[in-house]
């Protein structure tokens, strides 16, 4: 397969053509997939979330910075929401990484979610595998800044950078944030603005909150708390100093392989359903559902039927 | 995009030290609408940061929007650059102001369509989507 044995060898275009095909939910996707698992594993994914307006693509660009004068390669996914109504989508997360444009060891590549919740798009795992087959060993994942429960970051990252501001109705937002109970590094960007003692304070309680609902274990992961101004790029070396200690720490524990595993088990777990999603489309009896449709049977009846008339499909092959 | 099965990607990017705006935003809100995937690179790109980051995104179509003199110079460099990266078949579009006398010169060095100031965002969509159904693995 000529497009995976390229890619692993680190041809760009080779691996821009895979994640197309995988986003795309062409076939060979998959093959390129089965082709090139061996070479994968290595790479560190880090999500970055929070919400919009917290510098995420701005901050993204300083981490690259700082990560390159270390001498990672480093893959980027930026995920932009696609218009519910017409699939359409603007991605605009490059503009603030164009100083990386010309670097061969920066790969940036920008997702619409194409219809999925939770700030990721179906594709941001086969993405980050392919970056990760090409052998960028540190993923940068950024979401869709919606808020407050796109935990669907922390399935997929071996590390959540959650990314806050000050004075953004911080009280609710700490302590709604289903994200601050999850995430390994709070970085509150933007420090140079008006409230941050205020903002320090409230994730700092949070925190002390959470390590106190935790059982003691004398070698957990302590969140660090962080403040950064993402623009001139102050704090942020301190950013990738504990991305790469949250490296050290998941690969010590064991914890790093068994992320990935997770990752992959609850990826098989959204493939099955996708596809028994589109059996039942394509099983569905049409006279039940007219019969739901003009009230003459109930909802929770026709699902019985529908479902057994699935199994009785599957049977008949 | 009706009956496409997967959407038409796009970079749009401006060229130089030009900074006028508004044109490519209200293309780029079209093509959305229109149900495409836009990706906006920014302001003052280079040649080959566009090449680059067309790769790189694997899309289908480039876009160019150009409101300032040296796209003469930058555009068939675009081109140079996108044709030695094996992406030549990616349709290279250019949009703004383009005097007449220009055209022949970028049609050669691999432009495939100039759209002038006064293009209806609706014609652009319409170039665009009858383009893409002639593409394959894009039934319609």
């Amino acid at each position: 397969m000529e497009v995976a044995a390229a890619l692993v060898k680190g041809n760009v275009a080779a691996g821009a053509r895979a994640m197309r095909w995988l986003d795309d939910r062409d076939p060979r996707g998959a093959d390129v997939v089965s082709a090139v698992i061996g070479h994968t594993g290595g790479a560190h994914v880090v999500g970055l979330t929070g919400p919009p307006g917290a510098g995420k693509s701005t901050l993204a660009s300083a981490l690259i910075a700082e990560a390159r004068r270390r001498e990672h390669r480093v893959g980027v996914v930026a995920v932009d929401p696609s218009s519910p109504f017409t699939g359409g989508a603007i991605l605009g997360d490059r503009v603030r990484m164009a100083r990386h444009a010309l670097d061969p060891d920066v790969f940036i590549r920008s997702v619409g979610t194409r219809g999925q919740a939770g700030g990721l798009s179906r594709s941001t795992h086969d993405t980050c595998l392919i970056l990760d087959a090409m052998g960028y060993d540190l993923i940068l994942v950024e979401t869709v800044g919606v808020g407050q429960d796109e935990i669907e970051i922390v399935a997929l990252a071996h590390t959540t950078v959650i990314v806050g501001l000050p004075g953004l109705g911080d009280e609710v937002q700490a302590v709604k944030a289903g994200l601050m109970e999850v995430g390994e590094i709070i970085v509150i960007n933007k420090a140079d603005r008006e409230g941050l003692d205020h903002t320090l304070q409230h994730y700092e309680t949070m925190l002390h909150l959470r390590a106190s609902a935790q059982p003691d274990a004398p070698d957990a992961w302590t969140p660090p708390l962080l403040t950064a101004v993402a623009t001139r790029e102050e704090g942020t070396a301190a950013v990738v100093d504990a991305i790469e200690a949250h490296g050290r720490w998941l690969r010590a524990n064991g914890e790093f392989a068994a992320r990935s595993g997770r990752r992959a088990r609850a990826q098989a777990m959204v493939l099955l359903r996708d596809r028994l999603s589109t059996l039942l489309d394509q099983h569905a009896d049409p006279q039940v559902l007219a019969a739901v449709e003009a009230r003459e049977l109930d909802v929770y009846s026709a699902a019985d039927a529908l479902l057994a008339g699935l199994r009785e499909a599957l049977r008949r092959g | 995009m009706a009956g496409h099965t997967r959407p038409l990607r796009i970079l749009l990017a401006k060229l130089g030290m030009d900074t006028h705006t508004v044109g490519v935003t209200v293309i780029a809100h079209a093509l959305r609408e229109a149900g495409m995937e836009v990706i906006f690179t920014g302001l003052k790109q280079t040649p080959a940061m566009v090449a680059a980051a067309a790769i790189q995104e694997d899309v289908d179509v480039v876009g160019i929007s150009t409101l300032s003199a040296g796209h003469t110079r930058s555009l068939p460099q675009l081109a140079q650059l996108l044709r030695e990266a094996g992406a030549g078949d990616k349709l290279l579009l250019a949009g703004g102001v383009i005097p007449e006398e220009d055209r022949p010169l970028l049609e050669q060095a691999g432009v495939d369509r100039i759209f002038t100031m006064g293009s209806d965002t609706r014609e652009i969509v319409d170039y665009l989507n009858q383009w893409w159904s002639r593409q394959p693995g894009s039934p319609d």
